[in-house]
C-alpha cells in the first residue's frame, strides 16, 4: 500500500472540507490533493528510482505536507531534516541516511527549483542504500550515541498500523479541528497523517504567546490541542479570561508535565491536560484518557492492542519499559538492523525507566541513557562533546542535563581546558557554528578532571545531574 | 547606562548571537513575534535571563505586552529583579 491512498480516500469523501488552514486561508482536501499532484508531476521529472531516500528540509506549511505526500506518490522514502540543523548537521544526516536527493527551502548548490521557495538537488551517497525489500515511507534520523543505530525505518504499512492504533485513543474524525504548533519535521505520522486520513481540519498555529494562540483556537473553533508542557504552561498562566470551550482534548507530550502546569491548566480551562507517550520506534504508546485529573503524572494505559511491561523491576516496581504490538518500526537504517534482530519476541526495550500501577497506568521516571530532554527536544551528549572536543582550547568534555523545574532539563558541559586562560565565549561560538542552537550548552563549567569509571577509564555519565553549581 | 539599558544591551547581544540570523537587523524596537520568535527561541531567551540574572520569568509575565520587543522585555526583567 501507499499512504497517499489514505489522503485520496479522504479527499474523495469530503472534497470541499478544509484540510489545512495556513494564515487565514483554508485549503480543501480537493485543493490539497491537487497540490500534491502538481508537486508529484514536477518530481517525476527528476526520475527518482523507487525507494529513493529524499531529505526534506522545509518549514511548517501546507507545502510541507504536500511535498511529503508527493514524495510518497513517487515511491520515495521521506527523511525529515529539521530546519534548525546547521549545514554540518545536515551533511552528517545526509551521509548516514545515504540520501539520494534533498528538497529544501534553502537554495542548494547544483539545485533546481521545484517552486520559487523549494529547491531540489540530487546527492550521491558513498555507497548506494539497500532498502532490504521494504516499502519505506519514512526514515527518522536520530543522532544518538557513537555506537547507536541511527535512523528508524518505517514502511507505509507500519505507518498505517500506527495511525490506526493511535486513533483508538484520539478518536479523530471529520468534526475535529486540530491546532498545530509543533515542528512537522519532528512530528508527522501519528499526527498529521492521522488527521488527514480521518478528514479532520488542521489549523497551523505558530502563535507562541497565550493571547494570540487562544484567539486562533477560538477563531477556528479548535477541538484538539497537541503540544508540549512549555506551551501549556504559557496557556495555564494566561490571565485574559478567554476560554477553550470548543476543545474536547488537550494532549501534552514529549516530556514530563510539571504538576503546577497540569493543575493550573485544568483549573483555568475546566479541561484536563492529557499526557501521552510517543516513541519513535513505536508511535503512540499510551495516552492518559482514563484518569488525567487523578493520575495527572501518568502517561496512561497502552493504546489499543499495544502491551507494556517493566523489565527486571526493583523493589518499588521500577525498571525498563518494554512494549510490543502493531506499528513497531521495521528496521534501523545505519547500520541496518531488522526489527526481528532489534527486538526480543516482538518486545522493544525503550530505554525509558518507569512503573505500572495496579490498574495498568504507566508512569515514567527517567531514561536509562544519558539523552537530555530540553523542553521536549532530545539532545545527545556525545554529539555535543564531539564538537567541544574539536576546539583547541578543550582537552576533554562531558555534557549532561541539569534538572530544570520548568523545562525538564537544560544542557550543560564540564570542560577540561588545554590552557587556563582559554576564551569560553569562543568555545560557545564554535558550538554555535556546528550545532543547532538549542544544543549549545547553556553553561560551560571549567573543571580540572572528569569522573571516569574504574573498569574502563571511560568518562562516567550522569543522568540528569541535579544542583550543579 | 541605566539598569534597563544594560539589560536591553545584553538581550540584544544574545538575540544577535544566538537567535536571529546574522544578517537580520534587530533593534530594541523590533517586533519580536513578527521577527519570527518561535517556542524554542523563547525557551532560550528565558534560559539566558535565568543564567545572567538568576531569574526565571514566570509564565504569567510572558505576554504580548512584555514580549513586544527587547525594550519591553528588558523593562519586565528590571521590574522583576526589583520585586525579588
Amino acid at each position: 500500500m501507499n499512504l497517499t491512498e489514505l489522503l485520496d480516500e479522504t479527499a474523495s469523501r469530503w472534497p470541499e472540507k478544509a484540510a489545512i488552514v495556513e494564515g487565514d486561508t483554508p485549503v480543501s482536501y480537493a485543493g490539497l490533493v491537487e497540490r500534491v499532484a502538481a508537486f508529484s508531476t514536477r518530481l517525476r521529472g527528476f526520475d527518482l528510482p523507487p525507494g529513493c531516500r529524499v531529505g526534506l528540509c522545509y518549514p511548517n506549511s501546507i507545502d510541507y505536507v504536500a511535498l511529503t505526500f508527493a514524495l510518497w506518490r513517487n515511491n520515495a522514502a521521506v527523511v525529515p531534516i529539521p530546519i534548525e540543523c546547521t549545514d554540518e548537521e545536515s551533511g552528517t544526516l545526509a551521509a548516514a541516511m545515504q540520501l539520494q536527493a534533498v528538497l529544501s527551502h534553502k537554495p542548494l548548490p547544483q539545485g533546481t527549483s521545484l517552486t520559487p521557495n523549494c529547491f531540489f538537488a540530487p546527492l550521491t551517497p558513498a555507497t548506494p542504500p539497500d532498502n532490504h525489500g521494504l516499502n519505506i515511507a519514512f526514515i527518522r534520523f536520530t543522532s544518538g550515541t557513537t555506537n547507536a543505530r541511527k535512523g528508524v525505518v518505517l514502511s507505509h504499512e507500519t505507518v498505517r498500523d500506527r495511525v490506526n492504533v493511535a486513533n483508538r485513543a484520539f478518536g479523530i474524525g471529520p468534526e475535529d479541528t486540530v491546532m498545530w504548533s509543533l515542528p512537522m519535521s519532528h512530528h508527522f505520522l501519528i499526527t498529521i497523517v492521522l488527521y488527514l486520513s480521518r478528514g479532520a481540519t488542521i489549523v497551523l498555529a505558530r502563535q507562541v504567546l497565550a493571547g494570540p494562540f487562544l484567539d486562533r483556537v477560538n477563531r477556528w473553533r479548535g477541538t484538539v490541542l497537541y503540544g508540549v508542557p512549555f506551551q501549556h504552561a504559557l496557556l495555564a498562566a494566561d490571565g485574559s479570561g478567554a476560554n477553550l470551550s470548543s476543545v474536547r482534548l488537550a494532549i501534552s507530550t514529549t516530556c514530563q508535565l510539571p504538576q503546577e502546569v497540569a493543575e493550573n491548566f485544568s483549573k483555568r480551562y475546566h479541561l484536563p491536560l492529557v499526557q501521552a507517550l510517543g516513541i519513535i520506534e513505536l508511535g503512540l504508546v499510551s495516552v492518559n484518557l482514563d484518569d488525567p485529573r487523578g493520575r495527572w503524572n501518568s502517561v496512561g494505559r497502552p493504546v489499543g492492542e499495544l502491551r507494556a511491561r517493566i523489565l527486571s523491576p526493583d523493589a518499588e516496581g521500577r525498571g525498563e519499559l518494554a512494549v510490543s504490538g502493531p506499528g513497531l518500526f521495521d528496521a534501523y537504517a545505519s547500520p541496518w538492523l531488522s526489527r526481528d534482530e532489534a527486538t526480543s519476541d516482538g518486545w522493544f526495550t525503550t530505554g525509558d525507566i518507569g512503573w505500572l500501577d495496579a490498574d495498568g497506568f504507566l508512569f515514567l521516571a527517567g531514561r536509562k541513557t544519558a539523552v537530555i530532554n530540553l523542553a521536549g527536544r532530545k539532545v545527545f551528549p556525545e554529539e555535543i562533546e564531539s564538537v567541544l572536543n574539536r576546539h583547541p582550547a578543550v582537552r576533554e568534555s562531558r555534557v549532561h542535563g541539569r534538572l530544570h523545574p520548568h523545562l525538564g532539563e537544560v544542557v550543560e558541559a564540564d570542560l577540561v581546558l588545554t590552557k587556563a586562560d582559554a576564551d569560553l565565549e569562543a568555545v560557545r561560538d564554535f558550538c554555535r557554528a556546528h550545532l543547532a542552537s538549542y544544543k549549545v550548552p547553556t553553561r560551560l563549567h571549567v573543571v580540572s578532571s572528569l569522573p571516569r569509571t574504574v573498569a574502563t577509564g571511560k568518562i562516567r555519565r550522569a543522568v540528569a545531574v541535579a544542583a550543579h553549581e | 547606562m541605566s539598569e534597563v539599558e544594560k539589560i536591553e544591551a545584553e538581550l540584544l547581544g544574545f538575540l544577535h548571537r544566538e537567535v536571529f540570523a546574522s544578517n537580520m537587523a534587530v533593534t530594541a524596537e523590533t517586533d519580536l513575534v513578527a521577527a519570527g520568535i518561535d517556542s524554542m527561541s523563547l525557551v532560550r531567551i528565558l534560559l539566558f535571563v535565568e543564567m545572567t540574572h538568576g531569574l526565571w520569568i514566570h509564565e504569567k509575565e510572558i505576554t504580548t505586552e512584555s514580549l513586544r520587543n527587547v525594550r519591553t522585555l528588558a523593562a519586565t526583567v528590571a521590574r522583576l529583579l526589583h520585586e525579588r
